[in-house]
């Protein structure tokens, strides 16, 4: 029976990744020399709204977004704060129209988010993990 | 009272026009790149309202910049606005922006204006300064009043934001940012000399030069947000009171009665307090203020309201309640009964005592566009008159419903 466990538990687990592998989860990726190994959630919300600016170890960071086309958008803003892109949307002319920041740059595709990450020291943006790299580290998973 | 129309400022407004069409033609054509650390971009916002009241005692406002409002027949007047921002990004740390605005203000149309125009320099990722011509943070969410699209309601609560008719200054702020790990704590403070005219019967009070401070301090952990702030103007000149009771009273106003009620060089401080609340489909907003006015004309005031809304697929119900109220201060006592009473109907013009509760629903029908429909129940004292336009005192019950419809975009 013991020796059974670790089969029956790999199993289990395999199990479990099986949803992950027939619809692939997003992550969030920085660059792999920023020095951020993981990320809260509180912590990813805060970089993706704007609130706050620079890594724990003090680099600045170079959030970049999808475009509002894109489907793995309204997915992220949906499992990250449980909103609708309409009220991300409302949240960002808030902050753009009172002049406190501008928003966050967008790109079109996952590829392009990739580029951004791997080209800007603070790069942070998220993806489907399929598209991870080894120029990239995944600091948070969303899940489904 | 007739305003012969200055040509110099109506050339401004052309410029102003010509700016703002300029700008929206090249929002269509030149996409912001997000790669470009250069990047020039144009964006813009608007609402197209209708509202109507059931009253024609008293005109009813969005806010004291309007100089006259609105009755029981309905109008786009009081919540329309078109707005368009050009934010240019001159170096990694440097960013310009210019923001022009068209809405119904003090001057009696929807002349364009100019409501921002400033440099942002970030000398730190969690520090920013600006400089130039900036939104005035008086209150929670009071930079964004005009952007329909960025918030629930119709319009921002009447009771809590109707006293601050300041939207601008000329100065300088600064925000930072301490990260505690998962909640953050912000502060900003600002400084600079108010810009604008307050319209006050046929007269306009000049607020221009007025010197205004002010500092808030913001807790923010999950889906949290917690906001103390303090603000004050020093007022640069007295109200148009002399000009006002000759015309509509054909009374000269005595030096004794001028003094009491004199506005220039009194401070008037604000303390506000605001509770967010937003995570998945709810949003909450709880907001308290005081507002103490340094001159006898008006009175001081403490306000507040609460607000809920639910998200369902596209629409969001929301229901809130709002309330003000003034408190009368000691009355001038020269043993001239026409006197003392002209002064005590001047005093009583700052006057309010009311609850609003108000309901209604947002609907994101497209990307970028909402649909609103509001209905606000107001509810107050027959002497509540602040701060309507032209009020019948005669006639004026203190109760009020306004029906309002918007369509907010942003593009």
């Amino acid at each position: 029976m013991k020796a059974r466990r670790p089969l029956f538990l790999s199993v289990c687990c395999w199990l479990l990744a099986m949803p992950a592998m027939l619809h692939a989860e997003l992550v969030v990726v920085v660059n792999a020399r920023c020095g951020v190994a993981a990320m809260t959630r509180s912590e990813v919300i805060n970089v993706f709204f704007g609130r706050n600016r620079q890594f724990f170890n003090g680099i600045a960071v170079e959030p970049v977004d999808l475009a509002d086309a894109h489907p793995d958008r309204q997915r992220f803003y949906n499992s990250l704060v449980g909103k609708d892109l309409s009220d991300v949307n409302a949240y960002w002319a808030r902050q753009v129209f009172s002049g406190r920041m501008p928003p966050l740059a967008r790109v079109a595709s996952a590829d392009e988010v990739l580029r951004w990450v791997v080209s800007h020291p603070g790069g942070i943006g998220f993806m489907d993990s399929t598209k991870v790299d080894a120029r990239v580290r995944v600091v948070y998973e969303l899940g489904q | 009272m007739a305003i012969f129309p200055n040509p110099s400022r109506i050339r401004a407004a052309r410029r102003v026009a010509g700016v703002m069409l300029l700008l929206a033609c090249l929002g269509g054509s030149l996409p912001s790149r997000a790669d470009d650390a250069r990047a020039f971009s144009v964006q813009g916002f608007g609402t197209l309202g209708a509202a109507r009241t059931t009253s024609n005692d008293v005109e009813f406002v969005r806010d004291l910049s309007q100089p006259t409002g609105i009755g029981n027949e309905w109008s786009a007047k009081v919540d329309s606005v078109l707005g368009v921002q050009a934010a240019w990004r001159v170096a990694p740390e440097f960013e310009a922006v210019v923001q022009a605005i068209s809405r119904y203000g003090s001057a009696g149309n929807f002349r364009p204006e100019v409501a921002w125009a400033f440099v942002k320099y970030d000398p730190a990722p969690n520090l920013a300064v600006r400089a130039g011509r900036l939104g005035t943070e008086f209150f929670m969410l009071a930079d964004s009043r005009w952007v329909g699209y960025s918030f629930l309601t119709v319009r921002p609560p009447g009771d809590y934001f109707w006293y601050l008719p300041f939207y601008s200054i000329h100065g300088a702020d600064v925000a930072f940012t301490v990260s505690l790990g998962d909640s953050l704590i912000r502060s900003k403070a600002f400084y600079g000399l108010s810009n604008g005219k307050i319209p006050l019967a046929d007269q306009k009070w000049d607020i221009e030069g007025s010197p205004m401070a002010g500092l808030y301090v913001e807790y923010q952990s999950g889906p949290w947000q917690v906001r103390g702030s303090y603000a004050n103007i020093r007022f640069e000149n007295d109200l148009p009171l002399a000009a006002n009771l000759k015309q509509s009273l054909n009374y000269d106003l005595k030096p004794a009665q001028a003094a009491f009620l004199s506005t220039r060089n009194k401070l008037t401080h604000y303390y506000s307090l605001g509770v967010l609340y937003d995570s998945g489909p709810w949003q909450a907003q709880l907001m308290f203020n005081h507002i103490r006015q340094g001159s006898h004309a008006l009175e001081n005031s403490s306000g507040g309201y609460g607000l809920l809304g639910y998200r369902v697929g596209q629409v969001t119900p929301f229901i809130g309640y709002s309330w003000i109220r003034s408190r009368e201060k000691d009355r001038l006592v020269t043993g001239d009964p026409m006197a003392d009473a002209v002064t005590a109907y001047v005093m009583s013009d700052s006057h309010s005592d009311q609850k609003t509760t108000f309901a209604g629903l947002r609907w994101d029908v497209l990307r970028n566009v909402a649909v609103k429909a509001q209905w606000d129940g107001i509810r107050g004292d027959e002497n509540s008159y602040f701060p309507y336009r032209k009020e019948d005192r005669a006639r004026w019950d203190g109760k009020l419903d306004v029906f309002s419809l918007t369509v907010d975009f942003i593009f």
